[in-house]
């Protein structure tokens, strides 16, 4: 194929050895990732949306361990645009460290437990940046910009030694030279200052030497927005990253997403049970149940016609605002416990069209339409 | 008409803040302030709100869970607001209450017959054989069987745990539930079975529900009468569908923010500016006006009262009914969907 992927999953099998046995989490899972997509992953809590995600950084802990299946990262040059496959599963340890964080970056659910309450923002969204970014450039910048404002406060001889001390840095620009450590601070809080402004933080410079507690929930995730992109990654994924704030934040966060796509161009995932959520959006859905994805279209396509049993039960669980309804209609049962997976199909105990195959077959995911890919032995006809 | 089962008589229920080295008081966080709420035998009053809008205070002050400020609370007509001792104890048998976390309301070394029975034991209802086949029967009720009753609380799913909640709230036929986000914490597929079961228990039990949640959809869905909570007031109560009638700014706002499931819609909410400000130092006048696109001189000094705008339903806005807030995304999709 010859399009352009930012990351593509295949056959992705992850495992937890737990004492009550293994947990087979991820039973083969597939997904792909088109540049400047923004792909949502739906799914009911222990489908393995999150798993996912933290397998694609190399984020599962033990008893958790990867086993199969490839991760593959498009990497593309920011000045040739040439584009290299990485394949993460085989990287070193310190060769992903490049990676994650860095093109790769992910905000994760609660933003109330996760910056750490003992450090400003200023200085956990700072540490990314020198951790990740070469700010020769960036500190030298810094240097002239404070010259220049001290050059309009003095006269005479020192006015010209502080010029030349200007000339003496704008001539360097092309060819930094390695910055000390006070420069590199200096350097990298300008340009967490100017994230915090990016992702619409009101009063960003307050807020920079601000500690997380003192923040609301909707500026928090805003701040872990800006940590996350602050390396301008190439992908950046949502895990649930809206589903602790209110509908008016949600509001506020998701609107902010889709301008930030167009501004900066990454691809983005965003995890999430909330179908409203991925509508508003995203423009590829990926449903998954229970470790496999089961369906995988574009959002229109999913919304309109889904074939899967699942989603087409899934859409109509949710109670809408618009309509008037006695009962809701519901999938029945609930989610398998993924010690003990149902044989074959893993929905085919909940599900309304199973056969005798399904018992014993697991469905690969198929193209049943162009741009429209389902794991099922009885698709219904998009219904 | 039928009968009022619960009045709430400007309820107020305010929580101090301490601070210096004397502990001495130094503020109070206005979680419900001055609410007034009659609720009918038999119907299902909506408690809707974003976090931090007293909606759960309300809830389990109404219970006597939390001992009100200021205000009167009358059940069956009678004022249950200074009751103690043994006749609070019998009024609470009439009233039950479901919480949000069912992991959580459960103790893990009890068996589900133990926790669910407890309630009988307590109130010298049941002992015994007499027990185990009352036990059994409330299960049974909620879609659980014989198997389940020696079993404990983590052998559960989450929706099963959250029926077993339910059975033990109705262990002593109460006839007052409050169900503080009962389905917030499950997934879509189990909260629609969740949401049909209170339905049709409320039929078989005769119950009067307050069902208190942040899923305008939800509340929606349950209730008869929704009430709009912001920084413990209510702001709108209405009988009538929340989504096509809103008349205050709020509720119109809290309606659009609402994620509309088809993507044809999408980017089209109206975004609230701001968060919810601090509940310790409400905003002067009309609590909503610092996000109000509406908001008038008038608003930020005079607190527009809750007036009646035609048969029972409630606003308390200054300029209920003059307001035009144009068409939100979701009215658009609905049209789009009947028309179809």
């Amino acid at each position: 194929m010859t399009e352009d992927f930012a990351l593509k999953v295949e056959g992705l099998v992850t495992n937890f050895y737990t004492y009550e046995g293994v947990v087979l989490a991820l039973a083969g899972v597939d997904l792909f990732l088109r540049r400047g997509d923004t792909m949502g992953i739906v799914g009911e809590t222990g489908c393995g949306k999150s798993v996912t995600a933290r397998s694609i950084l190399r984020l599962v802990e033990p008893p958790g361990r990867i086993e199969q299946g490839s991760i593959t990262f498009f990497d593309r040059d920011r000045e040739t645009n040439e584009i290299a496959p990485i394949e993460i599963l085989d990287l070193e340890e310190a060769e992903m460290m490049d990676i994650r964080g860095n093109k790769i970056a992910i905000v994760f659910q609660d933003p109330a437990t996760f910056p750490n309450p003992v450090f400003r923002i200023g200085t956990q969204i700072a540490e990314v940046i020198m951790l990740h970014q070469d700010l020769g450039r960036a500190a030298l910048e810094v240097k002239i910009e404070e010259l220049e404002v001290n050059l309009d406060k003095t006269e005479g001889d020192r006015r010209n030694k502080i010029e030349e001390k200007i000339e003496h840095y704008k001539s360097q620009l092309d060819t930094p030279p390695e910055p000390d450590d006070n420069d590199k601070k200096a350097a990298a809080w300008k340009l967490a200052i100017d994230m915090l402004k990016l992702v619409k933080m009101p009063a960003p410079e307050q807020v920079i030497s601000q500690y997380p507690h003192e923040l609301s929930g909707g500026m928090r995730q805003r701040a872990l927005i800006a940590m996350a992109l602050s390396c301008n990654p190439a992908i950046l994924i949502c895990d649930e990253a809206t589903t602790a704030l209110d509908v008016t934040v949600q509001a506020q966060v998701l609107n902010l997403l889709n301008e930030l796509k167009s501004e900066i161009g990454t691809s983005i995932m965003i995890i999430t049970h909330d179908l409203g959520v991925v509508a508003e959006t995203c423009n590829w859905v990926n449903v998954m149940y229970a470790g496999n994805t089961v369906e995988t279209a574009a959002t229109e396509e999913i919304f309109e016609t889904p074939m899967h049993p699942y989603t087409m039960g899934l859409l109509v669980a949710v109670p809408k605002l618009h309509e008037t309804k006695e009962r809701l209609d519901q999938i029945r049962g609930s989610v398998p416990n993924l010690i003990t997976p149902p044989t074959g199909c893993r929905f085919h105990p909940r599900c309304d069209f199973v056969t005798e195959i399904c018992k014993n077959d697991r469905p690969r995911l198929r193209e049943l339409k162009p741009g429209h890919w389902v794991a099922c032995h009885n698709p219904q006809g998009g219904s | 008409m039928t009968e009022l089962l619960v009045e709430i008589e400007n309820l107020k229920k305010y929580f101090p803040l301490t601070g210096g080295v004397f502990r001495k008081v130094v503020g109070k966080v206005h979680a419900v302030d001055d609410v007034s709420l009659d609720i009918r035998e038999g119907e299902t009053v909506g408690i809707v709100g974003e976090s931090g809008c007293g909606k759960t205070t309300l809830g389990r002050t109404v219970l006597r869970l939390l001992n009100p400020t200021d205000g009167k609370i009358h059940f069956q007509g009678r004022d249950i607001t200074e009751l103690k001792g043994t006749a609070l104890r019998e009024i609470r048998r009439q009233m039950q209450i479901v919480f949000q976390d069912p992991m959580a309301s459960l103790d893990p070394r009890v068996t589900i017959k133990n926790s669910v029975g407890e309630p009988l034991i307590v109130n010298k209802i049941a002992r015994g054989p007499l027990l185990r086949n009352k036990v059994l029967e409330l299960l049974q009720a909620v879609g659980l069987n014989e198997d389940h009753l020696n079993r404990f609380p983590h052998e559960f799913s989450g929706g099963q745990r959250q029926r077993i909640c339910i059975a033990r709230a109705l262990a002593l036929n109460p006839k007052f539930v409050v169900m503080d986000e009962p389905t917030s914490s499950t997934d879509v597929s189990v909260q629609a079975q969740t949401l049909n079961l209170m339905k049709d228990l409320q039929k078989d039990f005769k119950l009067t529900y307050m069902f208190i949640s942040h899923n305008l959809s939800v509340v929606k869905h349950m209730s008869d009468r929704i009430a709009v909570m912001y920084l413990g007031k209510i702001l709108e109560l209405t009988p009538y569908d929340i989504f096509k009638t809103s008349k205050h700014p709020y509720t119109f706002a809290l309606v659009s923010a609402v994620p509309v499931p088809d993507p044809r819609f999408a980017g089209r909410a109206q975004i609230l500016k701001g968060e919810v400000p601090s509940p310790i130092n409400p905003p002067t006048g009309c609590r909503f006006h610092p996000r109000c696109i509406f908001a008038q001189e008038k608003c930020k000094l005079e607190e527009p009262e809750l007036r009646d705008v035609g048969d029972g339903h409630l606003v308390a806005c200054h300029f209920a009914g003059e307001l035009d807030f144009g068409k939100s995304a979701q009215m658009e999709y609905a049209q789009a969907v009947s028309s179809s």
